[in-house]
């Protein structure tokens, strides 16, 4: 009974502990990243490491604390049980800020700002969202992207997988009708597809819209303000925009021409 | 963050994890069913007098057994659905593609298992009752089914009950090809709720339930029907 109390006590005060100092102790910052979402984390097939938009912001930050970066892959659905239970420092993974998710964690300044949007194969004849009713659509699982299409579509039938490639691959194999996912991650998924572009298909309505943010632990004032201030100097430097064209931009995959956001508010957008 | 499990239990989340468990119940009988006899058949080839048979069983049983269950699941729902007719792979994806692969993955594994398990208890029966049956006029198939398979059964049946506790965990694996059972539903509450412990307590107990009433069956089948002396 004495060693429960003294586990409880030791939890207890582990959680009390500042973070940011924690993190200057150990001198490493962990980041989790999914790892499997270009261009925001991904396997840079020439040097086997996980390189990206994302990436880049974690540079920032851990360099402004003056600390080493760990990089550390997630799944979607385990992003958030790993932050809280203390496995990574920050989430730097396609996070969408939710007024839900804002009950158990934190969010830094917004840091891109996506719609959601759907993939169908063109022999499909779907051109509208309304059509999806009662048909199955596939997607990546843990995320927001299964409750918005059924937000949107009440009657279709959703599908999940561990990671968004294996759900392309379902779409292709003609396993759904349509694949659900952010617009970048479509966008370059569509680019990775090379010849076979002209089976497929972006619906134009857009799901939802979506801010992303980095995503921190409950109550962590101090390590908030420095990851916030990180990302403010990137903003007011001109680095921000430099790091969005250099992964979105026109010599990208995605082609994007400019940067509809800029990184300045931690709010739901409204 | 205090403990409560009426957030997961009660209301749309309750009904995801009761869909998930039932469907998982549901995987886990109709691989049994299927699995069984598949199993006895190879647990024959393997113990046929034929060279080639035996060849074909063992072959059948190594290279199911030593592949990992996840790479089967894979196997059946990423890749062989590929190499299907196509009016077969349309109406399979019209159906629940999902549940079918992973039934036939199951069934496959679970059937390399079983058939050892049985292979080990027909050789348990000394070979002179095989020989006495053949003696008396039986055939091969008749000496196996009226004089060998009833004295193996009270041998095989525990072994057989231990498969299916395997196979009733093994379920869960198929969440990684969209199969909806109890894992899958789990992991789609705690992302609605991000109430991960209350969830997997859930489905822990869920799993321990039904864990606990296969074992249950396998200690009441060894009390009612004891293996006899031969």
């Amino acid at each position: 009974m004495r060693i429960l109390l003294a586990l409880l006590l030791l939890v207890s005060l582990s959680a009390q502990a500042d973070q940011l100092d924690t993190i200057k102790k150990k001198g490493d910052l962990v980041c989790g990243v999914l790892g499997t979402d270009e261009p925001n984390s991904f396997v840079d097939p020439k040097t086997r490491t996980i390189i990206g938009y994302e990436v880049d912001l974690c540079k920032a930050i851990a360099k402004k604390i003056g600390v080493k970066l760990t990089i550390k892959q997630l799944a979607v659905a385990a992003r958030i049980p790993e932050l809280q239970q203390g496995r990574v420092d920050i989430l730097a993974a396609a996070l969408t800020h939710t007024k839900e998710r804002e009950a158990v964690i934190d969010f830094s300044l917004t840091t891109f700002v996506t719609g959601q949007r759907v993939m169908v194969r063109k022999d499909g004849g779907i051109t509208q969202l309304a059509q999806l009713a009662g048909k199955k659509v596939v997607t990546v699982r843990g995320g927001t992207q299964e409750p918005n299409i059924r937000r949107a579509v009440p009657t279709v039938d959703v599908v999940t997988f561990e990671t968004a490639p294996q759900a392309l691959v379902a779409l292709q194999q003609r396993k759904a009708v349509a694949f659900v996912n952010d617009e970048v991650s479509l966008l370059d998924a569509y680019g990775k597809l090379g010849p076979a572009q002209k089976d497929f298909v972006l619906l134009d309505q857009s799901l939802s819209t979506e801010a992303l943010a980095l995503g921190l632990r409950k109550n962590e004032p101090a390590l908030k303000k420095a990851v916030d201030d990180t990302l403010r100097e990137l903003e007011s430097s001109g680095e921000a925009e430099r790091l969005f064209l250099y992964w979105y931009g026109p010599q990208t995959r995605l082609k994007y021409d400019k940067r509809h956001f800029r990184i300045e508010s931690d709010k739901l957008p409204t | 963050m205090s403990i409560d499990l009426s957030i997961v239990l009660s209301g749309e989340f309750g009904q995801w994890l009761l869909r998930g468990f039932l469907l998982s119940i549901e995987l886990t009988l109709v691989t049994l069913v299927l699995a069984f006899p598949l199993a006895t058949f190879v647990a024959l080839l393997r113990l046929s007098p034929w060279k080639p048979l035996q060849g074909l069983g063992f072959a059948y049983v190594e290279g199911i057994r030593n592949i990992p269950l996840l790479a089967h699941l894979m196997f059946w729902y990423f890749g062989a659905t590929q190499l299907l007719p196509e009016g077969t792979r349309t109406w399979l994806y019209e159906h629940d593609a999902e549940s079918i692969c992973a039934v036939v993955a199951l069934t496959l594994y679970t059937a390399a298992f079983m058939a050892e398990d049985i292979r080990s208890g027909i050789r348990s029966i000394p070979t002179a009752q095989f020989e006495a049956a053949r003696a008396l006029g039986f055939g091969y198939l008749r000496s196996m089914r009226l004089v060998v398979l009833p004295q193996a059964v009270r041998i095989t049946v525990p072994p057989l009950i231990s498969q299916t506790l395997s196979l009733w965990k093994n379920t869960s694996i198929a969440t990684v090809i969209g199969t909806a059972e109890l894992m899958y539903q789990a992991q789609r509450v705690e992302t609605a709720t991000f109430r991960g412990a209350e969830t997997f307590a859930v489905t822990t107990v869920a799993y321990l339930a039904v864990s606990g009433v296969i074992t249950l069956l396998g200690v009441l089948y060894q009390r009612r029907y004891p293996v006899r002396a031969a």
